[in-house]
């Protein structure tokens, strides 16, 4: 016994023993399951029998699919429309909101209010925000003299109110942009003014330029949380439709796996989104200089 | 004090602007909320709106009791608390001892980790769907509640072990130096050094844990099949399935199952969200 006494008695083997825990964690519900995924993609398997590897037969059958194809392109549709919406709207809220004063903490956390309600209440609440006949939204509009869309029932319309719906869960992208702008010394703000700069000077010159590591963080993050999040809406307010006009991807892997039982058609659609997201982030990183990534790690 | 020495300047036209704009912001993200809570005091059986509705003409309380006669709602309820109550302290531990650890970590080490942190970070939750399914059938796991508790014992979520990284990263490290010298042991220095200097960082986590598990929409839809195991939000999903167009009933049940992480929200969020406790999280730089 007394050779193992070293493992929980010096100050380093027990930080050891406190990251356990997280790794080991980690490794068994979050790496192992994602690889594990690329393999089954070349295999047919329904989860019940063992599976058989059949090459890229799974690839071959969401080829000739024409609703992988639809949910691949609404996928990305929506990544390129909502990831830049939704950041730039974190970076205007943390912009307005960043003020000291008394009533801003208040101001921060209504704008935080609709990412902290259950995904389950939000979607609802939008059911009937949108609601064409008698919905707040289409209310406001139409006392405007604006036309009222049908929203959810036609297919342009209700891929725009998801990307409308995320619009209004940037609370986390907010909290992180108010925390790199306190990172920027104020100092920098006070020489430029001396020096003349007006404010569009400064937030050009030098606001933004030091806000792009937490801006790529966030980006990266983004392009899979934000088509992630896509899942609980698609299945609580449109179930995929119109004409499966809202299948994302997430949606489709559900049906895949969960209806279809046909594990090796989901898994091979998951390695196709894997590839997709992979290139989108190799190129952003290769758009920008990364040698500022010092402040994260 | 030093408030009263200073002159009161008239706010200037720019800062009124910025403080209306503000607030109109403030309003427009607290209106899905509202709108929430007013159409839930709607009588059942008043026919719809045709404008936009501020406050209903007979607010009553009516649809909340009905909540627990159309599904077993107390159940629901049940099931979310024993989530929650396991699921949020042993996220706090676990993910707090591991910011912890990394954060002290000494390089190359430190730098692998932190990255390996920030890539899991980027895997998507539905990528462990297929096989988390499989493990949990085959522990016998699935339709339990441990199926939602599980990610608990890792962290919660890579998010909340950056958290308390980035928080921890900041304390100096002399302190922990001292306390190593003086032969404490990890567990005290984590206890009385990190841990009360890291206030703001565990109501945000506790925050951001509770939300994670009592909002979970996808995980009970994924693993629970028995009645019996329904958390509330799936349970507000049968509401929807037993009568679609109800919406004071199906508002009512969304508003009981929002209400208390808002709570939560809002009474801890000074500490992460006013002036000083934003600036109290870089304070070492």
């Amino acid at each position: 016994m007394n050779r193992f006494r070293h493992l929980f008695y010096t100050y380093d083997s027990q930080l050891r023993l406190f990251l356990l825990p997280f790794l080991l964690g980690s490794i068994i519900l979050i790496v192992l399951p994602a690889l594990i995924t690329v393999g089954v993609a070349f295999t047919r398997y329904n989860a019940i029998q063992p599976p058989v590897w059949n090459g890229l037969e799974n690839f071959r059958t969401l080829l000739e699919s024409p609703l992988a194809w639809l949910s691949l392109r609404i996928s990305l549709q929506f990544i390129f429309l909502a990831v830049p919406l939704r950041l730039l709207g974190a970076l205007l809220l943390a912009l307005l909101l960043q003020a000291r004063g008394r009533w801003f903490g208040s101001l921060r956390a209504a704008a935080y209010l609709p990412t902290i309600i259950p995904e389950g209440s939000f979607a609802l609440i939008w059911l009937w925000i949108l609601n064409p006949l008698y919905g707040p939204l289409n209310a406001v509009l139409g006392a405007l003299g604006l036309p009222t869309p049908d929203w959810l029932l036609d297919p342009v319309t209700a891929r725009l109110s998801f990307v409308l719906m995320t619009l209004f869960t940037i609370g986390e992208g907010m909290v992180v942009l108010l925390i790199g702008l306190k990172t920027i010394p104020r100092i920098y703000h006070e020489v430029a003014r001396v020096d003349g700069a007006t404010a569009w000077q400064i937030f050009w010159r030098i606001t933004l330029p030091l806000l792009t590591p937490w801006l790529l963080v966030l980006t990266f993050r983004d392009i899979v949380v934000s088509l992630q999040n896509t899942f609980t809406p698609s299945f609580v307010m449109t179930y995929g439709g119109p004409y499966y006009a809202t299948t994302y991807v997430p949606l489709l892997l559900y049906e895949l796996a969960f209806d279809l039982f046909d594990f090796g058609a989901a898994a091979a659609m998951m390695v196709v989104l894997y590839v997709l997201t992979a290139a989108l982030v190799i190129g952003i990183i290769n758009l920008v200089d990364l040698n500022r990534y010092d402040e994260i790690a | 004090m030093t408030k009263s020495l200073k002159p009161r300047r008239a706010p200037s036209a720019g800062r009124v602007t910025r403080w209306l704009l503000a607030l109109a912001v403030a309003v427009l993200f607290a209106l899905p909320l509202y709108w929430m809570i007013i159409v839930s005091l709607r009588p059942l059986g008043l026919p719809p709106p045709r404008s936009v509705e501020w406050w209903p003409d007979q607010a009553s309380w009516q649809n909340y009791r009905e909540l627990f006669s159309m599904v077993p709602m107390g159940r629901y309820l049940r099931n979310s608390l024993l989530v929650v109550a396991v699921s949020v302290p042993m996220t706090l531990l676990t993910a707090s001892l591991a910011g912890f650890g990394l954060a002290q970590l000494r390089n190359p080490w430190r730098k692998r980790l932190v990255m390996l942190t920030v890539f899991l970070l980027m895997v998507p939750p539905s990528a462990v769907w297929l096989f988390r399914y499989q493990m949990l059938s085959w522990t016998g796991l699935l339709t339990t509640l441990w199926s939602l508790i599980l990610p608990a014992f890792a962290g919660g979520a890579p998010l909340l072990v950056l958290l308390f990284y980035w928080t921890f990263r900041r304390t100096p490290p002399e302190m922990y130096e001292a306390a190593k010298l003086e032969g404490a042991s990890a567990w005290t220095a984590y206890r009385h050094l990190a841990m009360p200097m890291a206030r703001p960082t565990v109501a945000a986590v506790l925050v951001l844990a509770f939300g994670l598990f009592w909002n979970d929409f996808t995980n009970p839809v994924l693993y629970l099949y028995r009645p019996q195991t329904y958390t509330l939000p799936v349970g507000v999903q049968i509401l929807k399935q037993l009568d679609a167009t109800n919406w004071p009933l199906l508002m009512a049940g969304a508003v009981f199952m929002t209400l208390p992480v808002v709570l939560l929200f809002l009474g801890l969020q000074p500490l992460f969200l006013s002036d000083k406790s934003i600036q109290s999280l870089l304070e070492k730089d």
